[in-house]
Parts: C-alpha cells; structure tokens; sequence
C-alpha cells in the first residue's frame, strides 16, 4: 500500500461558521493505481490533492504515507518524504519563468542534492525521453502550452518519484496537446508510476483505473 | 545550488530593468555615503596614528581660575621644565620644551620662503619618532642648527645635497641644516612642523624668552611630554597636579592645575568647559557616523520595500519551489545569495561613485584621504559591509517571501492580506522621516551660520588687508613704511598692531582702578596698536576720543571697547585710570580717553570680550593693517604695496591676507558641516525618493484593475490620482510629526555650544514639511498620473 487516508476533516472558520473543505475522507491508494478525482468547482477536488501530496495541512484524521504517519511530522521530515517520493504536475504548469528547460529540469535534482555530472546524465536523459532536446535551451515563455505542460511532466518524473500529483493537467490545452499528454501519463503509469489526477473531463477520467468522486468535500 | 540562486537573481535583475536600476542605484549611492563617511570617520580616529607612542606622548595643560571661571590651556610657564626635571624626572621618557608653531621667512640663495615649525627641545625628533631621509636624528645637539621637513628641503635646495648647508633665518641669524625628515603627515597635530630649531637657540632670540626662565606668570611656552613606560598618564597628572600651585605663590589665587592631555585626545576631544573635558570634534566623527549609518538603512529600506512589493510575482516561485521539494530555510538562503548579488553590484557602483567624488570631498571636508587599494583591512571591512548590507536589506523579503503557503500561491487566488503592506508603510515612514528630520537639520546649520555672518563686526573689512611684520627686519621701521606706503597712493590708512584683526593673541590682567569691586580679578584683551588703528579700521569712536599724534600724553593713553566699559563698571570712562597692580611697576598708569564700537575679533557665535587697545610707541606691532585706496582696483593696489614693499624688504617674501578672507576662515568649520550635511541631506531624499518611486509603480500596477473599474464607472484622472497620492501623503505627514520633535530636540542640543545662535522658529518645520510633502507628491504624481490616464479597456482586459 503506498497511502492511506483515515477520516480526514479540514475546516475553515468564516464569520463563526466551520465550512468544511474535506468531511471524513478515506482512501486508500496501491502501488500502480492510476485515479480520477472527479467533481465539481469547489467540492474539494485540489484541497484532497494537496493533502495528499503534503502541500496542505488538515485538521483532523489520519494519513499513512508508506507506512509513516505523515500528521505526526515535522515540516522538515513532511518536505523530505515528499521530495523523494512525490511529483507535482500543475495546471498552469509553474515552470519558472527565469530558466530555460534544462534549468528548470535540474532544479528538483538540486533540491536533493544530486552532483553535477549526475545531474547533467539525468537532465539528458529525461530531455531525450520526452524529445525535447532541442528546447533544452529556451525558456518558458518561448513554448506553446502543451511543450510547457510536457516539461512539467519530466520535472516531476526526473527525480523518479513514487507517485504523481497533477492538478487539472490539460485545463489550459487543446484538445490534441490532451491527448499527448493523457496518453503520456498511460504510459508512465504501465511503467509502474502511481497517479492521481484531478479532472474535470469524463474523458481524461477513464484513462484512469478509478474514479474517486467528491461533492462539497464528501466522497460519494 | 549557489550558482542557480545567482543565475535566477541575475535574471531577475536583468529583467526587471526599471527595478533593478532603482535597487541598485539607490543602493549604491548610499553605499557611496557610507564609504565616504566611512573614510572619514577612520581619517579622524587615526588622526595622529602617525607617531607610534600615540598612547604615551601628552601635552602639559593647565587649568586657572578666574572669576570663578576655570580656563583651560597649553600655555605654560618656562620654569615649569626646571621643576619637573628635578623633581618628576622619573615619571618622564622625555620632556620636550616647545615654542608655538612659527612662521619664520628661510633663505638660501636666491630662495626664500615663508614657513612655520618650531622651536623644540633636543628629544623631539625621537619622541615623535620622525622619519630621518638625511642627516641624524639628534639633529638638534648643536644651537645653530635647524631640522627641514623633505618639502621644505625641496623648495630650498632641490637637487642639491641639503645637509651642512647654511640657511639664513629671518635676516637673522644662519643655521646649519642637519637633517631632513619625511614630511609629517596632513592628519598629525605637528602637519604645520616643517622645520624645527634648536630650543637652547630659541632663548637666545629674545630677551623676553631669557627673562621668562624664572617667570612663573608668563604662561607662553609649550611642553610636550612621553611618559615612561612604567607608569600612566593618570598617575603622572595626579603627581604633577599642585606643582605649579605649590612653588608659585603670587599667582596661587588662580589655583593653576596642572594636566596630562593626551595625545589621543588632542584632536577630538579638545574643548574644555569650565575646567572640565567636554569632548569636541569626536561629537561630528558621531554626527556623521549616525548619518552614514541612516543613509545606509534608507537604501537598504528601499530594497526591503521594492522586494516584497514584488512578492505577488516571487510568490509563485516559491510555491514552485516549495511544492518541488525546497525547505524555508533554502529559499530563505536564496533571497539572501540574492540581496548579496544586488549589494556586490551596488558596492562595485558604490566604489566608482567614491572614486569619482572623493576629491571634490576631500576639498570640501579639508581632508586628504586616499582611497585605500592597496589596504588588506579596508578590503576586509569592505567585505564584511557588504554582508551586513546583504543581510540587512534582505534579511526581512526573505523572510516574508520564503513563508508563503504554496497552495495559496500557486492556486493563483493568492492576494496580498489587508496588512501585509503594514510593514512596508512603516518603513517608508522611517525614511521620510530620516529625511525630513536631515531637512530641519541643515537648515538650521545654515541659518546659524547665515546669523553669525549677518553679525555686525563692527569695523570695516573690506577692502583691507593685513601684513605680518613679525621679524626683526621690520623693527622701528613703522614711520618710514606708513609715509612710504601712504605715499604711493594705492593705501588711504595705515596702522600696526599686536595681533591680527581677525584675532586676539594677548591677555592681560592685574589692573587697578578706581571703583574697582573687591576680589575682582579680570581679565583683558589686550592689543598694542598704533594710534592711526581706529582710522584704518574704520573702528567708530563712541565715547571720547581717539589717539592723536598731537598729544605727547597719548603715548600712556588707552582705548576700551563698549564691553570693557561694562565689564569694569564704570559709567563715566573717559579719564579712568588702569593702574598696574604690581607696586614697582615704571610705567605711568593708562588713561582711557575713549570708547570704541565692539568688534568681533575672536569667535563669530560668542559674546565680544571686554578689550583694550594700547598705545604702541614702540612701533613693533605684528601686523601692518592697511587700508587700500578704495578709487583704484585691489590688484593694482596690492601691486603698488608689493612693489614698496620689495624695495625696502628685499629679502622677505612679501605675504598679505585680505582681512575678509581671514574673517570668512572663522566659518569654515561650520561652513564645511553645513555643506556636507546639505548633501547628505540631498542624497537621503534622492534615495527615499527613489524608493517612492518604485514602491507607487508597483501599487498602481497592482491596482491598475481597481483603477480601470473605477475609471469606467467615471472615475477622473484627478480621483486616481488622489487616491494613490493620498495614502503615501498620509505616511509623509507621519514622519513630520515625528521627526519634528526629534530634530528640534537635537537642533536645540546643538546650538547651546553657540553663545550667540538663532532662535529656533516655527517657519523651519513648516518649510520642511511642505517641502517633503512638495517632493512626495512630484514623486508620486508621475506613476499615478501614468496609472490614471491609462485607458481602462486595456487595463481590465490584463486580468
């Protein structure tokens, strides 16, 4: 088992009230799985993801990272667990917009302190898997939006992660660039990558091996 | 990893060019101020460095009372040597007897030359440890002999061999060259020591000098003294305290102490009130110091402000960051690597800004300070400045930056809460009113000083120019010369005295007089003038009369200043005779036959001093006070003087000062703060302003949707522009009021040092806050105009 949610409740306080953003959600995610998240604006699609990939708290409940229990950790551990294991694809993509490709390949290599010359092997590799070599050099803003989105994918996959986190991956492409990258997460995910993605689109929705559905925070 | 922090910052600054040039501009301007000031703090603290027993040398002080007024200073009596040597020996390495520093006219050969030095006792060289180019070093041993300073010795021999030359002293006598030091340096107290002569030949110049040995009342000698190594200046004050007092009885009502001043304290904590060191110089090595350091915060305020502005477009980056694994404390480290690239840059900057303008400070501040390249610690320093810059200015950004929430950032939604600007506006308050409070400062240094140059001084010193005549070449030729000089048209008036217009070299005291208050022990400027002094002066005669050659009597005759009329307490003056106290005393007693109008010939801020004005028969004055011909141009005049001069004084070098340029010199201390502090000043508001400026293009840029909403439902340029100037109108008025009491507390401070000062009054404060809120609003106005005739369909179709 990679992760396991146990009644999970987050809450905010408006003006007296508690809105609850997440009501008693349990899950439980396998290695391999590939998962929808489905539901409307504002059920509690994006809120789930980012707990599930640590980037947000929750205020009551459970969470079972490969066998850690990720609420009793320190921010520092929390950040370590999921630099290793975890990938984030965005769907405005976040590449930054001060380096090239290559550059923004290598950060999350950085982050875990790889050398140089691995570095440089793993950035070469990840550029010749995805084909785009030829844009090592150029920077964001010079890329249409699906070339932006494929390097957002490689600089999730390049730490070789457990599992990836995409949040309305293809919210910002047409429906060609879609497809390529549906077809990409397939792929990964026959390779033996975990993902979770947050989807709008029934269609995006049956590349996956489950749907999880949300309404108002509850999983239904 | 460090390399990629750099290559984003760089990016960053090089795509944000309007930023990046304000961040590093202003940062480096005020890095440049602080450099500066920087220098010269240092070239103030090392002021004497030069001598390396700094610690041991001292002066010998002494402190009288008169009135119940104690007063400090270096004079001593000439016996005072005898004493301590037979006495103290043991707690001295050396004493070293020493006349003022003179100016005496030096010639060899066809050259001559008017330079100043001293008279001084065998040791001086080794104490001093002066630095021997040629020559001995106990260049002193024989009485004929003389020590030159390397530029002296240049100007008088130049290629030729100088030692064993004889130069000529004065018309005088000839002494022997017998060695040649390396000149002292301009930051030294002995930096007008160009040459030294033999103490023992100094007695033998004057027969007042020969008469002093055993005069324990003549107070006109120096001592300099290094104390020996066992023992410390403390000890040795508290063993030599009551000598004078002790062996001096006639003068033991004046309790002279005597004092170890420190070679240290010589230069920046050389005031003494009512016997009691109060410091001096050292209060403006701290009065530039605060404003180095506020000019460096300002700048570094600026790039506080500027980085969080901008957090709206960091944010995302540190969500992407964060979410790809970074910790805080990493993106913590990555703005400060960031603000330490910005303060490289700015400190590369800032040093172009130091190297083009140190001259043009050097000129200003009277200073000769060099830029230190080759100085290990300097660089040092340097290096450490810039850290405390870096982390300064970047210490806050990065923390505020680094503790956003990637989720808030990253979902896009992410504004700015209600108070986030809160510290932001804090810190443009602590500018404005930095500045405003630098604006009401230099304001009133310049009004002091405007208030004492508007003084009346009482005589009129235009057009008059003033002649030393302090050698023996000039004695008794006083007649001859005023019929001389009178005749060649170009002087109107001429007379002689004992001490230069612009100054008072004499005191006297121990007078009788009729009506005088019991116990009353006063204290006279004395000045010995021939009888044509009012005349030439153009001194007004407002009671009595004024000498005249006609009356044989005059020659025992005096004139008294308005304020020596008040100070002795007599309502009918003239004809009040000033008896000698001393019973023995030859001369007949002085007879006042007239008053003159108060004129300033000491400090421009102080009181006029009670004066008197002696008839000198003798015609030895110091200086030939000349009156030039008001009809004919002050060169022609000056070269008609020259020219008579020449013919009777061949061998002087003919020297002249205009007595306004003198007068003009008593505010220059004052005058170069007032400078220095104005564009301190200038640089603090052009920094705040600059900060300003970014900080409004952000704000209208971050609300160019509100304005383009607003401008659709009717808005008018003037209602934008309002609303943006408004909010930062509000923080400049802040800052007014609080930094109006601050400087008016310190102004207030400042000026007590001035007996004679300007009234602080309301009008200054006001002029500063109008003019900070004029500046402010210029500021302000050139974004927010911009922001409100933008056209709102553009605006709104950005979102």
């Amino acid at each position: 088992m990679l992760l396991q949610l146990n009644n999970i409740f987050k809450w905010v306080n408006s003006g007296g009230q508690r809105i609850f953003l997440l009501k008693d959600i349990n899950l439980e995610v396998h290695e391999g799985e590939f998962i929808s998240i489905m539901g409307p604006s504002g059920s509690g699609k994006s809120t789930l993801l980012n707990v599930i990939g640590m980037l947000d708290d929750f205020d009551e409940g459970e969470y079972d990272f490969l066998h850690e229990s990720v609420h009793t950790l320190k921010e520092k551990h929390r950040a370590n667990l999921y630099k290793e294991y975890i990938g984030f694809v965005f769907q405005s993509y976040h590449l930054l917009d001060d380096l090239t490709v290559k550059e923004n390949l290598e950060m999350p290599l950085l982050y875990k302190k790889y050398k140089g010359s691995e570095r440089k092997a793993m950035v070469a590799d990840m550029l010749d898997r995805f084909n785009i070599v030829g844009k090592k050099d150029l920077f964001p803003a010079q890329l249409s939006g699906g070339q932006q989105q494929l390097v957002g994918v490689a600089r999730a996959l390049i730490s070789n992660p457990k599992l990836i986190l995409a949040d309305e991956p293809t919210g910002n492409l047409n429906s060609q660039q879609s497809e390529e990258i549906m077809e990409l997460f397939k792929k990964l995910n026959q390779e033996g990558v975990t993902i979770i993605q947050v989807t709008h689109s029934e269609k995006n929705a049956a590349y996956g091996s489950r749907i999880v559905s949300l309404l108002d925070g509850r999983k239904v | 990893m460090f390399r990629n922090y750099l290559k984003i910052a760089w990016r960053n600054l090089v795509k944000n060019k309007g930023y990046t040039i304000i961040n590093v501009g202003g940062l480096a301007l005020g890095m440049a101020v602080t450099v500066i000031i920087g220098l010269w703090v240092q070239d103030e603290l090392s002021q004497n460095d030069y001598f390396k027993d700094k610690h041991s040398i001292a002066q010998v002080f002494q402190s009288q009372t008169f009135n119940g007024e104690i007063s400090t200073g270096p004079a001593i009596p000439r016996p005072l040597e005898k004493a301590f040597r037979d006495g103290y020996a043991d707690n001295f390495k050396h004493i070293v007897m020493s006349s003022w520093n003179n100016s005496l006219y030096l010639k060899y050969k066809e050259v001559s030359i008017s330079k100043s030095g001293n008279y001084m006792q065998k040791p001086a060289p080794e104490m001093l440890d002066l630095k021997i180019l040629k020559g001995q070093k106990d260049g002193l041993r024989e009485v004929n002999s003389i020590m030159l300073s390397a530029a002296v010795s240049k100007i008088l021999f130049g290629e030729e061999e100088p030692i064993g030359k004889v130069v000529e002293v004065n018309s005088e006598y000839n002494l022997m060259v017998t060695a040649v030091y390396e000149n002292i340096p301009f930051n030294t107290s002995f930096n007008t020591t160009e040459f030294i002569i033999p103490w023992e030949h100094y007695i033998t110049t004057s027969e007042w000098i020969q008469n002093a040995e055993d005069s324990w009342g003549n107070n006109s000698f120096q001592m300099f003294v290094q104390i020996a190594a066992h023992t410390s200046i403390e000890k040795v004050t508290s063993a030599i305290r009551n000598v004078k007092l002790e062996i001096d009885e006639d003068n033991a009502e004046f309790n002279p102490q005597l004092f170890l001043f420190p070679m240290k304290d010589w230069y920046l904590r050389s005031n003494f009130e009512n016997g009691k060191q109060v410091g001096g110089r050292i209060k403006y090595v701290w009065l530039f110091g605060i404003i180095g350091a506020f000019v460096l915060l300002l700048a570094c305020i600026n790039f506080m402000n500027l980085s969080t502005a901008r957090s709206e477009k960091r944010g995302k980056e540190v969500g992407i960051r964060k979410s790809i694994g970074s910790q805080r404390g990493q993106l913590i480290y990555q703005f400060l690597s960031e603000s330490f690239l910005v303060v490289l840059c700015a400190y590369f900057f800032a040093i172009l800004i130091v190297l083009f303008a140190i001259n043009g400070f050097n000129e200003l501040a009277l200073k000769e300070i060099s830029f230190p390249w080759k100085n290990a610690v300097f660089w040092l320093v340097s290096l450490l400045f810039i850290l405390f810059t870096a982390l300064l200015a970047g210490s806050y950004p990065a923390l505020y930056l680094s503790s956003f929430k990637p989720v808030d950032v990253l979902k896009g939604t992410f504004k700015v809460g209600k108070y986030a600007g809160l510290p932001r506006k804090i810190l443009v308050v602590v500018q404005f009113t930095v500045s405003v409070a630098f604006i009401i400062g230099t304001v009133i240094v310049m009004q002091q000083i405007n208030f004492a140059k508007n003084r009346s001084v009482g005589y009129d010193k235009e057009g008059l120019i003033q002649v030393p005549t302090m050698s023996q070449d000039f004695s008794g030729k006083y007649e001859l010369m005023r019929a001389e000089f009178l005749g060649s048209g170009a002087v109107v008036e001429m007379s002689s005295s004992s001490s230069p217009t612009t100054q008072v070299w004499s005191n006297r005291n121990g007078f009788d007089w009729e009506g005088k208050p019991e116990g009353f022990q006063e204290d006279l400027a004395w000045t010995e003038v021939s009888p044509e002094y009012a005349k030439s002066l153009n001194l007004k005669i407002v009671e009595g009369r004024d000498f005249s050659r006609e009356f044989a009597s005059d020659s025992s005759g005096v004139l008294i200043n308005e304020t020596a009329k008040k100070y002795l307490g007599l309502t009918n003056p003239i004809g009040v005779l000033l008896k000698d106290s001393a019973e023995e005393d030859p001369n007949p007693p002085l007879k006042i036959i007239g008053v003159v109008q108060d004129m300033i010939t000491q400090s421009p801020y102080e009181p006029i001093k009670q004066g008197v004005y002696v008839y000198d028969s003798s015609g030895n004055g110091s200086y030939y006070n000349l009156r030039l011909n008001p009809e004919k141009s002050a060169s022609e005049n000056i070269a008609v003087v020259e020219g008579v001069f020449k013919e009777h004084f061949p061998a002087i070098p003919f020297q002249y000062d205009f007595v306004d340029d003198e007068y003009g010199q008593k505010f220059a201390s004052e005058e170069r703060i007032g400078t220095l502090s104005g564009i301190f000043t200038a640089l603090a508001i052009l920094i705040s302003c600059l900060g300003l400026f970014g900080l409004t293009s952000f704000v209208a840029e971050q609300r160019t949707k509100e304005i383009g909403v607003r401008k659709v439902l009717g808005a008018t340029v003037f209602n934008v522009w309002n609303m943006l100037s408004k909010d930062f109108l509000k923080l400049v008025i802040i800052s007014c009021f609080i930094a109006i009491p601050i400087s008016y507390y310190i102004m207030n401070g400042w000026l007590q040092d001035y007996p004679y000062r300007v009234v602080l009054e309301w009008w200054i404060f006001v002029l500063a806050v109008v003019g900070a809120m004029g500046v402010t609003v210029l500021t302000v106005s050139f974004q927010a105009i911009k922001a409100a005739k933008a056209n709102p369909v553009k605006s709104l179709r950005t979102e």
